[in-house]
């Protein structure tokens, strides 16, 4: 462990108030998420609300909203705050028992501005007595013989003589959490018989070592000592993101000398990059890492000094990367075979990616195009007229292509029908109600109700000044449309997309599919995702590559 | 349901045996202090009892397994998942143990203790 003694000095100093509980809070939520999957993977039973780790990451998720914002300095406010937040989010078992813990620990805290020793220890017994109220038959060798182990450790120590502060104690039950929870397995059968211990009990220990890492100025983001066994070991996962400036994946295969010390051998990796996994077998032990360019000999280096290295791989993510994304693109493109008889469809794609995801639904050819390359009558009837069918449906997808359409429509001899779909999302929609077996006339029907379920949103680069709708643009800002019409004007497109959902009331719908544009990074793509999808927690949030031109996002709200 | 034909004989489990498993794994689910009788004549639940026959009633409905249970909260708790959480662990010990489906569980919050006031 790298402890930073410097600020654990400073920290020491200080008076604990409210706002610091708000920060070890945090800091403890921060570490239950990085590790919210080694706590589910400890869940023995298969129920349906058993996975712990999420419910308890859930539950102090909840807790965190509700003081996030909250500039109250008095402790034992702030911590009522949490216990309130904790009890409104609660979910499942494991949460329920974590919001009476903090319940608990609220009352033991109520009346003190700040934290001192003797209120901790009170507040930490408190936690335990209110938990173990609230069930008739406690089991033990779960969460509540945890927090029994943290009470037990604090009170004990306040009987030496050592003169101690809120951190030594904070130390202290974390300890104490760390020794309850291996002793689970001892106490509950079958956990000893799934070789796992207590997930909830785990899930505490991480909260508090979270406080703890957070008061020593280490990090939270790299999940801690997981080793796992080497066949559990999935890099191809990894390579889903790769972060910013780690552009190296380097794995490392050594025998460790006798006294490896895995906490500072997670430490040491730490300092160096990022998506971390050490996995072990037989002895040997499997390092992975992604690094920035410059330091990718570093971790070799390290090891070096470590044992003994068996091998050693090294890879350009960034090349590996675009590689993934240039097979992805360059597969052709399958369309739907129209018997004759059947309805086929025909689409107009302003992207590649779109094309596809369109091809999945089953369209039978595509016509690119799109707003600022509108088709010609001409190269709609060529997508339709060689198809072996004389049933044809047509998705303009834009409103300026639906006049062109219907053109195409006057002069075939076949039968025809134009669904008006103005937007890409509502030519999405509308293939959802395709029944190619159908009559045209009723599927089409049928397809043009299907527009109407579906909120249409693009985010895109204003060319000129101007004030529409109300809202005023510079050239060169990023501007939201919404259904068409210009809904809010912005400095990026991260603000753009969330100013465009806000309007959209995106909070009252179940999914939100990003299609994002030629001028859009995938990774960006997915860190703008990532920050709507902290935001609108309720829904269903997805990002398809779609390869427009000139819109960073079209985005469909249903 | 509950009846089953071996070449020995047959086994037939009561749904009292059932309510029994269910009662137990009820008491186990944090958030649960207590049980609580139907009164079948007005329905209002009169006290808490440990009596394992009262506060969980099973019915067997053709190949189906109805259990319903009636439980008493400790003030505090978040209601909804404390019942969420009875539902699912019952399912899971009856299932377990008796290896059959069961179809739905009623769970009923007949009251709250309150053991402290914040």
């Amino acid at each position: 462990m790298s402890v930073n003694t410097a600020r654990v000095d400073k920290l020491r100093r200080r008076q604990i108030d409210g706002q610091s509980l708000k920060r070890l809070v945090e800091a403890g939520l921060a570490w239950l998420h990085t590790n919210q999957q080694i706590v589910n993977s400890l869940n023995v039973f298969p129920v349906p609300d058993g996975d712990t780790g999420t419910n308890m990451f859930l539950t102090l998720t909840s807790a965190y909203n509700e003081i996030k914002d909250s500039g109250e300095k008095h402790l034992g406010k702030m911590a009522g705050l949490v216990a309130k937040g904790a009890l409104m989010g609660a979910r499942g078992n494991s949460g329920v028992i974590l919001s009476q813990l903090w319940r608990g620990f609220a009352r033991g805290v109520q009346d003190n501005a700040t934290l001192d020793v003797e209120t901790l220890v009170k507040a930490f017994a408190e936690s335990r007595d209110t938990a173990y109220k609230g069930v008739v038959r406690p089991v033990e060798g779960t969460i509540l013989t945890v927090a029994k182990g943290i009470a037990a450790g604090t009170e004990a120590s306040l009987g030496s003589a050592a003169k101690r502060d809120a951190i030594d104690i904070l130390e202290i039950a974390v300890k104490s959490a760390d020794e309850s929870v291996k002793q689970t397995p001892e106490l509950l059968p079958v956990l000893k018989q799934a070789g796992v211990v207590d997930s909830g009990g785990k899930g505490l220990f991480f909260i508090l070592e979270g406080m703890l890492r957070h008061v020593y100025g280490e990090s939270l983001d790299t999940p801690l000592a997981s080793v796992q066994t080497l066949s559990a070991m999935n890099f191809e996962n990894a390579m889903q993101e790769v972060e910013e400036g780690q552009d190296y994946e380097v794995v490392v295969d050594f025998f460790p000398n006798s006294g490896f010390e895995l906490q500072s051998f997670y430490g040491r990796l730490d300092e160096m990059g990022t998506s971390i996994q050490v996995g072990e077998g037989e002895g040997m032990y499997r390092m992975h890492i992604h690094v920035p360019l410059e330091k990718r000999y570093e971790p070799i280096d390290y090891i070096m000094g470590l044992g003994t290295i068996t091998k050693v791989a090294m890879e350009n993510l960034l090349a590996q990367m675009d590689d993934i994304q240039k097979n992805t693109s360059q597969q052709p493109i399958k369309f739907s075979a129209v018997e004759s008889g059947q309805i086929a469809v025909v689409v107009v794609s302003p992207g590649t990616g779109l094309s596809r995801i369109f091809a999945s639904l089953g369209v039978a050819a595509v016509v690119e195009g799109g707003q600022t390359m509108n088709p010609s009558t001409q190269d709609i009837l060529g997508a339709f007229e060689k198809l072996p069918t004389d049933k044809v449906i047509i998705l303009p997808n834009n409103k300026n292509i639906i006049m062109a359409a219907n053109q195409a429509k006057e002069v075939t001899v076949k039968q025809v029908a134009v669904v008006p779909s103005r937007t890409v999302p509502q030519g999405l929609a509308a293939m959802l109600a395709l029944n190619p077996d159908g009559e045209v006339d009723s599927v089409a029907e049928k397809m043009t109700k299907a527009l109407g379920m579906v909120k249409t949103g693009e985010i895109t680069i204003a060319t000129r000044t101007v004030e529409i709708d109300g809202v005023n643009v510079q050239e060169g800002q990023v501007i939201a449309l919404l259904d068409g019409k210009l809904v809010a004007s912005s400095g990026s497109v991260e603000d753009g997309c969330l100013d465009l959902l806000e309007q959209a009331n995106a909070a009252e719908y179940e999914l939100i599919t990003f299609f994002y544009g030629q001028d859009m990074s995938h990774s960006e793509a997915n860190r703008i995702a990532d920050v709507i999808r902290e935001k609108y927690s309720g829904q269903e949030i997805e990002v398809q590559e779609g390869g427009q031109p000139h819109y960073h996002f079209i985005i469909s709200v249903e | 349901m509950g009846q089953e034909t071996t070449s020995l004989g047959g086994i037939h489990i009561s749904p009292g045996a059932v309510a029994t498993i269910a009662y137990h794994a009820t008491l186990q689910s944090y958030g649960v202090v207590g049980l609580a009788p139907k009164n079948i004549a007005d329905g209002i639940v009169k006290s808490i009892t440990r009596e394992p026959s009262r506060g969980v009633f099973v019915r067997y409905n053709g190949e189906d397994i109805d259990i319903e249970i009636h439980i008493i909260v400790e003030y505090g708790t978040r209601i909804n998942s404390v019942a969420e959480s009875v539902a699912n662990t019952v399912r899971y010990h009856v299932e377990k143990a008796l290896g059959l489906k069961v179809n739905k569980i009623d769970v009923h919050v007949a009251g709250l203790r309150v053991s402290n006031t914040d």
